[in-house]
C-alpha cells in the first residue's frame, strides 16, 4: 500500500525531467549562438537566453503548481544574485495557488475538524477573504468572536521534493557560483516547515507568549480547531499594507508603524532568538490605536547564541569601520567567505561583499535613517549586486544560511520602509547589536 | 396491523447495515439473506419482503447513500450560492464520504461491477435514477439562473455525469494515497474539465487534468511495466560477470 509515495515521486520526476531537458536545450542553443557574436551582442543574447530559460522554468513550475509558487517566492527573496530575468518571470508566478472552491472547503474542514464548516463554526464564509501561503483564509465566528481559518490545498506537501528538483537543476546551472545545494536544503527545510501548520501554530504561540510589546498584536491560535493543514486563530482587524498607504497616512503614522516593524524584528532576534523570516508586506496588519498585527508565522528562523555573537560582532565592526582585513576575517568566521590565503580572501571581500555591506550598514550609521530621503536604497543595492555579478571573482561556495535569512528579511523590510517613506530610529537596534 | 412508513424505513436501514457488515466480513457471495436477517433481528419472511434477492440489497444500498447525500446537501444553508460546478462537486464528495464508512463493502460492489461476467454493472446502473434526478435539478437551476447556456443534449448530461461518478468511485477504490489526496485532486481537476465543458473553454482544463493523470499515474505504471521486463536485468548481470572477470 505504501509504495504509492515513491512511484508518485517518480512520475512527477518524469515531468521534472522533461522540463530539465527543455532547459538544457535552451541553454546550449544560447551557447552555440554566442560563440559567433560580438561582445555586446553576446550580452544581449545571454539576456535572451536567460529570459527564455526563466520562461521554461516558470512554465514547468506552472504545470507542477502547488508548492512551486512558494519556492519561487523563497528563491526570489533568498537568492538576490540571480539574473533579473529569472526574478521577473518568477514574480509573475506569485499568487497562483489553485483556488479551493466551496465543495472542496467543506470536504477539507470535515476531514480535518470532524464536521462540516456550519457544524464547527457559528458562521463560516465559504468565500475566502485572502490568499495565504499554500492555501486561503476564510472568516468564521464562534461565540461572536471573529476567527481566521487558513486552509491548505490538499496534496501540496507531497509536491515539494520534485518541484525543488526542477529548480535546483536550473539554478545550479545558471546561478553564478555554482554550488547552491546547501541553500536549497535550507529552502526545502523552510518549506517543509511551512506546509505543516502545526509547526506554524507552535511558532505563533511562541511569539504570542514571548514578544512583549503593548502595540504589537499576535493572533491567538485555537488549538482544538487546528491540524496539519487547517489553522484557526483569532482574526486581527485592520488594514493591509496597500490599504494603509492608500489612506495617505501622516508622516508620524508612517514612522510609527515602520518603527514597530523594525523594532519587533530586533526584539525577536535578540530577546527571542527567532525571527519572522518572511518579509512579505501582507504579513503586517495596520490596526487601530497605533497597533501593529503580525501574522503568518509559517516561515520563521531560529538562531543560536553563536550566530548572534558573530552577527553582532560583524555589525559592530562595520559600524565602527574597522579595517578590511579584520572584517574579512569575521566574514570568514561566519562562513561567508571561503577559506583561502589572506590576500585572496581580502580581495574577495573588497570586490564582492564590501560594495554591498557599505550600503547595508548605512542604516546603522546614525541615530536614524530617512527612507524618504534615501529612496534609492534598494535600487542602489540591486545595481551593486548586478555590478558584482559581472565580476569573474564571484565564486562563492560557502554561505551562511542564517546570515542570508536574517539579511534577506531586513532588506525586505527596508524596501517596505522605502515605500512607506518612513524614518526609523535605529538606536534601539544598535543598542541590541552592541549588547 | 399496518406498519408505518417510518418503521418500514427503519427496518430497511437496519437490514442494509447488517448486510454491509456481514458482506464486509464474509464477502458478498458467502453472506446469505438468512444470516443477514438474523443479524438484523428480523424474520426470514420479512427480509424477503424487503429484498427478494441479494442484488436488490446492493441496489438499495447505493440508493440509500444517495438519499443521505441529498439530506446533507439540503442542510447546506448557502447551497444556492454555490456554482453549478461546486454543487456537483459537493454531490460527488459527499457521496464518497458515506462510501468511506463502508469502503470495503463498496470495493466489493465495484469489483463485481468491473468484472464483465458478473453483470453487476447493469445493477449499479439500475440505482442511478436518484442520482440523475439530483443532477438534473442542479442543471435546470443553473440554466434558469443563466449561469450556463442550455447545453446541447441536455437530457444526456445527468447520465454522463453518472458515468463520471462511477469512474470517480472506481478511481477512489484504487487510490492508496494518504487521505485519498489523489482522489481529491482527481475530482477537483476533472470537475474543472466538466465546468469548462459547460462553459465551453475545455482545452486548458483538459491539459490540467491530463497533466495530473500523467504525473500521478501513467508514468508510474510505465515504470512498473518496464521493471517487469527481466531481460534488461539479465543483460546487466551478464555484463557484471564480464567486468568481474577482468
Amino acid at each position: 500500500m505504501k509504495n504509492s509515495i515513491p512511484t508518485t515521486k517518480m512520475s512527477r520526476g518524469g515531468v521534472v525531467g522533461k522540463a530539465m531537458l527543455k532547459i538544457g536545450v535552451s541553454h546550449s542553443k544560447g551557447v552555440v549562438k554566442r560563440a559567433f557574436m560580438s561582445k555586446e551582442k553576446k550580452e544581449e543574447s545571454q539576456k535572451e537566453t536567460h529570459a527564455e530559460i526563466a520562461k521554461v522554468i516558470i512554465e514547468s513550475l506552472g504545470t507542477l503548481k502547488g508548492i512551486s509558487v512558494k519556492i519561487a517566492q523563497q528563491v526570489a527573496l533568498g537568492l538576490p544574485f540571480l539574473p533579473q530575468e529569472y526574478l521577473d518571470e518568477i514574480s509573475k508566478s506569485f499568487n497562483s495557488i489553485p483556488p479551493i472552491n466551496k465543495a472542496l472547503i467543506r470536504k477539507i474542514i470535515k476531514q480535518e475538524l470532524g464536521n462540516y464548516p456550519q457544524g464547527v463554526f457559528e458562521s463560516f464564509e465559504s468565500e475566502a477573504f485572502g490568499a495565504a501561503s499554500l492555501g486561503q483564509v476564510h472568516l468564521a465566528t464562534i461565540k461572536g468572536e471573529k476567527l481566521a481559518v487558513k486552509v491548505q490545498y490538499p496534496g501540496i506537501a507531497k509536491s515539494i521534493d520534485s518541484d525543488l528538483g526542477v529548480l535546483k537543476f536550473a539554478l545550479t546551472r545558471f546561478a553564478k557560483g555554482g554550488n547552491i545545494d546547501h541553500l536549497m536544503d535550507e529552502v526545502e527545510a523552510r518549506l517543509n516547515e511551512e506546509v505543516d501548520y502545526e509547526i506554524e501554530a507552535e511558532n505563533t504561540e511562541y511569539f504570542y507568549n514571548n514578544l512583549k510589546h503593548d502595540l504589537i498584536v499576535i493572533p491567538k491560535i485555537m488549538r482544538e480547531l487546528s491540524t496539519k493543514t487547517v489553522l484557526t486563530s483569532s482574526f486581527l482587524e485592520g488594514d493591509g499594507f496597500e490599504e494603509f498607504l492608500a489612506k495617505n497616512p501622516t508622516q508620524e503614522e508612517r514612522n510609527h508603524y515602520a518603527q514597530l516593524i523594525f523594532d519587533s524584528f530586533f526584539m525577536g532576534l535578540y530577546h527571542m532568538q527567532m525571527i519572522h523570516a518572511d518579509p512579505n508586506p501582507g504579513n503586517f496588519i495596520f490596526m487601530d490605536e497605533g497597533k501593529l498585527g503580525l501574522i503568518d508565522f509559517g516561515c520563521v528562523k531560529k538562531l543560536d547564541n553563536e550566530f548572534l555573537a558573530s552577527f553582532s560582532k560583524l555589525h559592530v565592526s562595520l559600524m565602527d569601520k574597522v579595517d578590511d582585513s579584520e572584517v574579512t576575517q569575521q566574514y570568514a568566521d561566519l562562513k561567508m567567505i571561503d577559506k583561502d590565503s589572506p590576500e585572496k580572501m581580502l580581495e574577495f571581500y573588497q570586490e564582492v561583499i564590501k560594495p554591498l555591506d557599505r550600503i547595508y550598514i548605512e542604516i546603522f550609521e546614525g541615530d536614524s535613517y530617512d527612507f524618504k530621503e534615501n529612496n534609492d536604497f534598494s535600487e542602489r543595492g540591486f545595481n551593486t549586486i548586478m555590478e558584482v555579478q559581472k565580476k569573474s571573482i564571484t565564486a562563492v561556495h560557502n554561505m551562511n544560511e542564517d546570515y542570508i535569512f536574517v539579511d534577506r528579511t531586513l532588506l525586505g523590510y527596508y524596501s517596505m520602509f522605502e515605500k512607506m517613506e518612513a524614518t526609523i530610529d535605529t538606536r534601539f537596534a544598535q543598542k541590541l547589536v552592541r549588547y | 396491523m399496518k406498519v408505518s412508513q417510518s418503521a418500514k424505513e427503519k427496518t430497511k436501514v437496519k437490514i442494509l447495515e447488517s448486510a454491509v457488515e456481514l458482506m464486509t466480513i464474509k464477502g458478498y457471495k458467502n453472506a446469505s439473506l438468512r444470516e443477514i436477517a438474523k443479524e438484523a433481528g428480523v424474520s426470514n419472511p420479512t427480509i424477503y419482503n424487503y429484498f427478494p434477492n441479494k442484488e436488490k440489497i446492493l441496489y438499495a444500498y447505493i440508493e440509500q447513500k444517495l438519499i443521505e447525500t441529498g439530506q446533507v446537501l439540503k442542510e447546506i444553508e448557502d447551497f444556492h450560492t454555490y456554482t453549478l460546478r461546486e454543487q456537483l462537486q459537493t454531490l460527488i464528495e459527499t457521496q464518497l464520504e458515506f462510501y468511506l464508512e463502508d469502503r470495503e463493502f463498496v470495493t466489493q460492489i465495484m469489483s463485481m461491477a468491473l468484472t464483465p461476467s458478473m453483470g453487476a454493472m447493469e445493477l449499479i446502473y439500475e440505482s442511478k435514477e436518484k442520482f440523475t434526478e439530483m443532477v438534473s435539478e442542479m442543471l435546470d437551476i443553473a440554466i434558469e439562473a443563466e449561469e450556463i447556456a442550455e447545453p446541447p443534449f441536455k437530457e444526456y448530461m445527468p447520465q454522463l455525469f453518472w458515468d463520471y461518478n462511477v469512474a470517480v468511485v472506481a478511481y477512489w477504490i484504487k487510490d492508496d494515497s494518504e487521505m485519498f489526496e489523489n482522489t481529491t485532486q482527481f475530482i477537483d481537476n476533472s470537475m474543472g474539465v466538466i465546468e469548462a465543458l459547460l462553459h465551453s473553454n475545455i482545452l486548458q482544463k483538459t491539459s490540467d487534468l491530463g497533466m495530473f493523470m500523467f504525473k500521478t499515474h501513467m508514468l508510474s505504471s510505465l515504470q512498473k511495466f518496464s521493471t517487469k521486463q527481466s531481460g534488461f536485468n539479465k543483460i546487466k548481470r551478464k555484463l557484471g560477470e564480464v567486468f568481474n572477470e577482468k
